[in-house]
């Protein structure tokens, strides 16, 4: 085959390339999303959380369709090897992202792998869970000295506009 | 003294014979002698400890727990400990609590105590915002005692102990009968904030002495209303002493701790000078003030919101917040 500089440059090329060739990719991919429906937090690589995020996503779209419809429940026993999670799937996890219509998931790195690679690692989470959160929301000390002053000053507010009506 | 120009320059319109000042000490004078009184005892307190004997001292806080410092009785204070540990502790810590009681940052240690040291932004400041509101009174009350010409004579009451949520702190004090119909302008409540700038700039130490009210009374000999002021906290104290402030060369009576130094206070100004009415010795005044400290400055919005509602007078509730377990209270 003709050696072009083309095959050694991929500038503009989206698509990511995981092991051995594309269906060695699905089914890595595959297990992670089995993982991830089972334990609803995982830790991976930073690459194979990112491809994972779109089947995982994709997932739940189809699981909200309801276990009666045909293609669903075969995207779903396809992509999960492990068939006790297939009723988790659709008693779960489609009610509760029936309000939601996108953003099922949620990634945060987290430091390297301390191996020889040190290869970007990654948490993918569904929203939900019942884990401590990722990001823990600080709450703001409501006694300091400026926060007492506002909460007076919120009070008299407060009182002036009860005493007006 | 360009404060003073400025309020003279106001109050230039008054013509007013000053016959009965001859009989006062000139301030100046009254200052010295508060001063040199301070100093002698201080001295005298110091001199009770001619060996340096060493104490225990265990602090406890964040990262802290466990650290044991060998300090020295009666020379080192809580500031000496936080400057063993880190820059910090030295800039942030505003009070300290040794074995669970409120205690000034620059008063000598006795014992072997354990300590912790508090700042603006602990789980629960109340004891430190508490101190702080008490310290910017204080402030106020030095601000006004030197503002006015020598002509006029300044009484300070004791200050009110208000809350922090009522939105202002208050100094009481009488003025000279010849003021009674002086209202403040704008122009004099921003001089008496200038005033308070520069102390705040000079970042004085507030030292704290701990004197039996024989003393307190040498002090204030000039002044019936602080001498009956210092009798009535001595009669409240537990321990019988009184607590003296001493802030450059202005010595004050506190009810509680204050905290260490002027330059803790960033954000400050007098916002209003309220009339109370007659009272016991003269037309009674309400000065209030706002201030915020060095750690948690207000964004402008919100600063001119809370400044506003400061102008408002300020009544006094009596001490139904005060916790339980301090000591060194009125």
């Amino acid at each position: 085959m003709r050696l072009t500089l083309q095959m050694l440059i991929s500038h503009g090329r989206m698509a990511r390339r995981m092991g051995l060739g594309p269906e060695s990719r699905i089914n890595m991919l595959r297990n992670i999303l089995t993982g991830l429906v089972r334990h609803e937090r995982i830790e991976t690589t930073l690459a194979r959380a990112d491809e994972v995020r779109f089947y995982a996503e994709k997932l739940v779209d189809y699981a909200k369709k309801g276990d009666k419809d045909e293609k669903a429940m075969k995207m779903a026993s396809f992509w999960l090897t492990e068939k006790d999670l297939v009723p988790k799937l659709f008693k779960v996890l489609a009610p509760r992202f029936e309000t939601q219509s996108h953003g099922y998931t949620r990634m945060a790195r987290i430091p390297n792998r301390q191996n020889l690679d040190r290869a970007k690692m990654a948490v993918l989470e569904y929203k939900g869970n019942p884990f401590p959160p990722l990001y823990p929301a600080k709450k703001e000390n409501e006694l300091t000295l400026i926060n007492q002053l506002l909460k007076g000053y919120r009070e008299e507010r407060a009182q002036q506009l009860d005493a007006k009506l | 003294q360009n404060n003073t120009n400025t309020l003279g320059k106001v109050l230039s319109f008054c013509s007013f014979a000053s016959a009965a000042a001859s009989l006062r000490p000139l301030p100046a004078e009254v200052r010295s002698q508060r001063n040199a009184v301070f100093s002698r005892e201080q001295a005298r307190q110091r001199a009770l400890y001619p060996r340096i004997e060493k104490i225990e001292v265990s602090m406890h806080g964040p990262g802290l727990d466990g650290t044991l410092l060998i300090m020295n009785r009666g020379m080192s204070t809580p500031l000496s400990c936080a400057r063993h540990l880190t820059e910090h502790h030295v800039k942030n810590s505003a009070l300290a609590l040794v074995d669970g009681e409120p205690w000034p940052l620059h008063q000598p240690l006795t014992s072997s105590c354990s300590l912790t040291l508090l700042t603006f932004k602990d789980s629960d400041p109340t004891l430190v915002n508490q101190a702080y509101w008490r310290s910017c009174a204080a402030l106020l009350g030095q601000v006004i005692e030197t503002a006015f010409k020598d002509e006029y004579t300044v009484e300070l009451l004791s200050t009110p102990e208000v809350a922090v949520t009522s939105g202002a702190f208050c100094c009481d004090v009488v003025l000279d009968p010849q003021l009674d119909s002086w209202t403040p302008s704008e122009e004099s409540l921003r001089s008496l904030t200038r005033g308070a700038q520069q102390l705040i700039h000079q970042d004085q130490a507030w030292e704290p002495l701990e004197v039996v009210p024989s003393v307190a009374l040498e002090v204030f000999s000039h002044s019936r209303c602080k001498q009956e002021e210092v009798e009535q906290k001595a009669s409240q104290n537990p321990k019988g002493t009184v607590m003296l402030y001493r802030c450059g060369d202005h010595v004050l009576l506190s009810g509680g701790p204050l905290v260490a130094r002027t330059g803790l206070c960033s954000q400050y100004e007098v916002t209003a000078l309220h009339n109370l009415g007659q009272g016991s010795w003269g037309v009674q005044r309400r000065a209030q003030g706002l201030s915020l400290p060095l750690q948690l400055q207000a964004h402008h919005t919100v600063w001119r919101k809370l400044r506003q509602r400061a102008e408002k007078l300020v009544r006094a509730t009596n001490l139904c917040f005060l916790p339980q377990t301090v000591v060194q209270q009125s």
